[in-house]
């Protein structure tokens, strides 16, 4: 697929995805792949501000540990918390070993493989509520084409958080971002269950609840509520996803 | 950016310590750092059932022992679900709770903001702020009412893991509970252990102070089979002296 016919494809499903009542997670989780397929990019991620103020990773790409990890550095530093606090993306900023902006963050990205990232504001009426993270394993920039469609992505992630909220005051928005929050720690709760009990990488049990939640209708927050509750056992997930996506 | 509003919440908590002989409750803390007329701040049994764990003063005291008797209301509904913010109780146009809302306002009450104390699906209580005069919080408010719920949440833990808030802010201070890896290995607990994702919690917690480690790295230990729990001997065990990985 060429880029615009993959834009549109990918528009065609986050529409899909934003009625009545969709799992936020799954759909971030989504649009992060998105991204990786639709810019010029190997892994993308999106972080929210928490109460503290401090980001919180809720969606990525890849649900590898280490991956991850690069998440959670940028609770204390790195570009997505510079994009977060100046409200302004950081684009094509490339890696190196004498860079010292990041001095936790920079080195564990190259030890993965990246050269280079960037962090795109998710802006809403003047505040900013997070940043859509993404990494790039080969040097070189990112187009401005590029950049314009990664920051429309980011936008419609921030419509993602909002679901359906009418009116857009400070306590609907809070209440919406502490939702998003609090559903992916539900979800780690139930990764750690789902790892300890069928023996599987914190991946895996990913995919086994996305799966699962997919192939059910069910949403990602509210099965992973029933994994956490007992009510379903780790075991009785399903493996894969039965449907092929459209 | 609300890291300076955290330590303004520690700094109250520690003021609160000094002043009295008896520690300090967790709902003189919310009232006064959100700037309302009252807190009451509920716990939720494993049956599901709500206590008062405290409350703030006469008003915020007899607007709790009015929900809890009538079973309904915000805070009922914020320890089980989401927030929930009336901000005109005699207004509203909707039909739930109108016993609640009539004796709430006969009570002095005109704005009641509850909000669920909980970590993921971990569910601790719910905090309850009313004020005398109906209307919205202002943005700073409402960020503030969810950080602060945010830190019962953990001070509960802290208190259930350890029996005491003695010097709680201090240790608030020092961790975040932000670590995903927390929150797997809280999972991974609770499969190895039996036991509710909100016991292995706590269990983790106490573990961890116990053994003089954090939180964050032991949960590292947990996550990456360094340390598990062993279900039939109800021991731990260190499978090796350092973690996978060193964080």
């Amino acid at each position: 697929m060429n880029r615009e016919s993959l834009l549109i494809a990918t528009l065609v499903e986050l529409a899909d995805n934003l009625v009545d009542d969709y799992d936020v997670i799954d759909v971030l989780t989504v649009l992060t792949h998105r991204c990786v397929d639709a810019v010029d990019v190997d892994a993308a991620g999106v972080m929210l501000a928490s109460p503290t103020g401090e980001l919180q990773f809720v969606a990525s790409s890849s649900e590898s540990m280490t991956i991850l990890e690069l998440f959670q550095i940028q609770t204390n530093e790195g570009p997505c918390v510079d994009c977060f606090h100046d409200g302004l993306a950081i684009t094509n900023h490339a890696l190196s070993e004498s860079d010292g902006r990041w001095p936790l963050f920079t080195p564990r990205a190259l030890a993965l493989g990246f050269r280079a990232v960037h962090s795109l504001p998710m802006r809403l009426r003047g505040r900013t509520i997070g940043a859509l993270n993404l990494f790039r394993t080969h040097q070189g920039t990112l187009s401005e084409d590029d950049v314009i469609v990664a920051q429309g992505l980011a936008d419609v992630a921030t419509i993602a958080i909002l679901q359906h909220r009418s009116t857009l005051d400070a306590s609907a928005l809070n209440f919406q971002l502490n939702n998003a929050l609090n559903s992916r720690v539900i979800i780690e709760q139930a990764k750690g269950m789902i790892c300890q009990s069928t023996s599987c990488d914190m991946d895996e049990a990913f995919n086994r609840l996305r799966a699962h939640a997919r192939n059910h209708n069910e949403g990602l927050t509210t099965l992973a509520t029933r994994v956490v509750a007992t009510s379903i056992a780790p075991n009785d997930l399903d493996l894969w996803v039965m449907t092929i996506p459209e | 950016m609300n890291v300076h509003r955290l330590l303004d919440i520690y700094a109250i908590m520690e003021r609160l310590e000094r002043e009295s002989a008896e520690g300090f409750a967790l709902c003189a803390v919310a009232a006064e750092f959100t700037a309302l007329d009252g807190a009451g701040i509920a716990l939720m049994s494993e049956s599901d059932a709500l206590t008062s764990l405290c409350t703030s003063n006469f008003a915020a005291g007899a607007l709790m022992d009015l929900e809890l008797t009538l079973g309904e209301g915000p805070m009922v509904d914020a320890s089980r679900g989401d927030a929930f913010e009336d901000t005109d109780l005699r207004e509203t146009t909707s039909s739930e709770w109108t016993v609640y809302r009539s004796e709430a306002v006969a009570l002095g009450a005109r704005a009641i903001f509850a909000y669920p104390v909980r970590l993921g699906a971990i569910r601790f209580g719910a905090l309850s702020l009313f004020r005398t005069r109906p209307g919205p919080l202002n943005a700073q408010q409402s960020s503030d009412a969810y950080l602060m719920a945010s830190v019962i949440g953990r001070a509960i833990l802290a208190e259930q893991a350890e029996g005491s808030l003695v010097g709680l802010a201090g240790e608030l201070n020092g961790e975040s509970m932000l670590e995903f890896w927390v929150h797997q290995a809280a999972g991974m607990l609770a499969v190895q252990g039996s036991m509710s994702v909100k016991d292995a919690l706590v269990f983790l917690r106490a573990h961890a102070i116990g053994v003089g480690s954090q939180l964050s790295v032991l949960a590292d230990r947990v996550v990456t089979g360094a340390t598990r729990f062993d279900s039939t001997t109800r021991e731990w065990i260190d499978e090796t002296a350092v973690g996978h990985y060193k964080r």
